[in-house]
């Protein structure tokens, strides 16, 4: 795991460029201005979005404000998906900033999870990580732990500590000697072109012949209708604790698929890279005027 | 994929088709519903209950009395039962929707549910909550399940309840390890439906019980899925 220490950092704090926009149906006092944000990739929308929250409502009276939501070009934002992966479904292959819309009524009930407290996030996180554990450890290593180690792990999200995350991450990331990696990897493969939201199955890192399988055997496996050998890989998404073992198999080039974006010069994903040079000039809608992220931007 | 373990997919699916294979002799209404590519699937039923809400005025505060009645009596109630104290709020249908999913994760059944009005206003759980007889809230409170939370349903991607499955196992090697010691095989889709369901409002008739034991009746006590595929081949 130690030469792996460098893409799990860049991992965590991958970083995306967002502009916030109050819904223009909802009722101000005044004239609201967007609000500027550098989301983590691996964290949750509802989680790091208070100051977005506390931006707008400034601008509206209490009895306006219900509970909030996000939407992007018309689609509710699920808070549960992590940040990155919205991004890398919805948006990867249009211009920066991210455009995102918020609501403050009208809650679609019938696409959203309700998240009124931090609780449910973090129950929702927690409950990712254990369904994780019971595939990868038969659900022994996350029980062994202490509750208050689960409260790091969850801390350490919250609060962006790599290293705090990570001491108690680390151990759900081992496997005994004797094995060849974990019983199961938990995976699972978002597409935007299915009705069900992800593929999730049963895989063995292990091929019963002791070969080590790779994310394309995988891939080959679960979602044949993916590898085709001009396109490029599908965005694939992982779990937030246990993704990197694909990144760490033979063969696999996730970490260049989700590149973070930098202030001056966002190195991109090779789709949307690609989508970027086939636009013709001129075309790239942006809602706002461009602008420089700055250090400011990356306090949640 | 690995169909080594217990209660692998497979059995999963074979459960539930014995099961709804009863269900249509009774017309208890469940169904199975494949995913688009046909991988998998689930069980599922909706069945539609009438709220009948009453306000009564208590010292100032008024609290609500509400029963749940089968929609065939409340079709055709007497007069006098209407024209109960205070204000009578109308009647409102409300559709109970329960799906049985497979978890390959925790390789157990796992129970969604949801409620909405006609007009499809969903149900909030506390909502629900108050349609769940006492008795099973009590249990639901002690259950070995750690909670009820709403959660992304995975095939259809909406909003739903689920009761959480990592204790399932739990609760349920017991009863599996007893059916094998007295060598009568029990179908176990419907002794875990008979214990989770009522807890939210979900009710199995007691004929399932006798048509599981019916069903496997000569096969010998260890489970197989390959004894019970021979019986089918019948």
């Amino acid at each position: 795991m130690t030469d792996d220490k460098d893409v799990l950092r860049d991992v965590w704090f991958g970083r995306i460029p967002t502009c916030f926009t109050l819904y223009q149906d909802e009722i101000t006092e005044r004239e609201a201005e967007p609000y500027y944000l550098l989301l983590p990739r691996v964290s949750y929308l509802t989680l790091v979005t208070d100051k977005v929250k506390k931006h707008f409502q400034k601008v509206m009276r209490q009895e306006d404000i219900s509970e909030i939501w996000f939407e992007y070009e018309g689609t509710p934002l699920k808070w549960h998906y992590p940040i990155g992966l919205l991004f890398d479904l919805l948006a990867s292959s249009s211009a920066l900033p991210w455009n995102i819309t918020v609501h403050f009524k009208s809650f679609p009930e019938k696409d959203l999870l309700h998240c009124p407290s931090k609780d449910v996030i973090e129950a929702h996180f927690m409950s990712c990580v254990k369904e994780a554990d019971a595939l990868k450890h038969k659900s022994q290593v996350i029980n062994e732990m202490q509750k208050k180690d689960h409260k790091q792990l969850w801390m350490g999200l919250q609060n962006d500590r790599f290293d705090q995350f990570w001491a108690i991450n680390r151990k759900l990331m081992e496997y005994p000697a004797e094995e060849n990696g974990f019983r199961y990897i938990p995976f699972r493969i978002y597409q935007t072109t299915t009705e069900r939201p992800f593929i999730q199955k049963l895989f063995r890192p292990v091929s019963t012949d002791g070969q080590l399988h790779t994310l394309g055997d995988l891939l080959k496996e679960v979602c044949p209708s993916a590898v085709a050998p001009e396109v490029p890989m599908p965005e694939v998404c992982s779990w937030l604790p246990t993704w990197l073992l694909a990144s760490s198999a033979e063969g696999s080039h996730l970490p260049s698929l989700w590149r973070d974006w930098e202030e001056d010069g966002p190195r991109l994903s090779q789709q949307g890279a690609e989508n970027r040079r086939n636009q013709s000039p001129g075309t790239e809608t942006r809602a706002v005027p461009k602008r420089r992220f700055t250090e400011e931007d990356r306090r949640f | 994929m690995e169909e080594n373990e217990f209660f692998g997919e497979k059995t999963f699916q074979h459960y539930c088709a014995e099961f709804i294979k009863h269900s249509q002799k009774i017309g208890d209404g469940w169904e199975w519903r494949a995913s688009k590519d046909c991988s998998d699937g689930y069980m599922c039923k909706t069945h539609f209950q009438v709220k009948n809400g009453t306000a009564v005025s208590h010292q100032g505060t008024s609290a609500h009395v509400q029963t749940f009645l089968p929609v065939e009596e409340a079709l055709d109630p007497p007069l006098d039962d209407l024209e109960v104290t205070e204000t009578t709020t109308a009647a409102e249908v409300i559709k109970y929707e329960y799906h049985v999913l497979y978890s390959c994760s925790y390789q157990v059944p796992v129970l969604y549910f949801r409620a909405s009005f006609l007009d499809g206003r969903p149900l909030a759980l506390k909502d629900i909550w108050e349609g769940v007889h006492e008795c099973y809230k009590m249990r639901l409170l002690q259950g070995p399940w750690d909670t009820i939370t709403q959660q992304e349903h995975p095939i259809l991607g909406q909003p739903f309840f689920v009761l959480h499955p990592c204790k399932t196992s739990e609760f349920m090697t017991p009863v599996l390890k007893n059916s094998q010691k007295i060598n009568r095989n029990v179908n176990y889709i419907t002794s875990w439906l008979s214990m989770v369901g009522p807890a939210v409002g979900l009710n199995l008739p007691l004929s399932y019980a006798t048509a599981a034991s019916q069903d496997e009746g000569n096969v010998g006590g260890q489970d197989s899925s390959i004894e019970r595929k021979s019986l089918e081949e019948h």
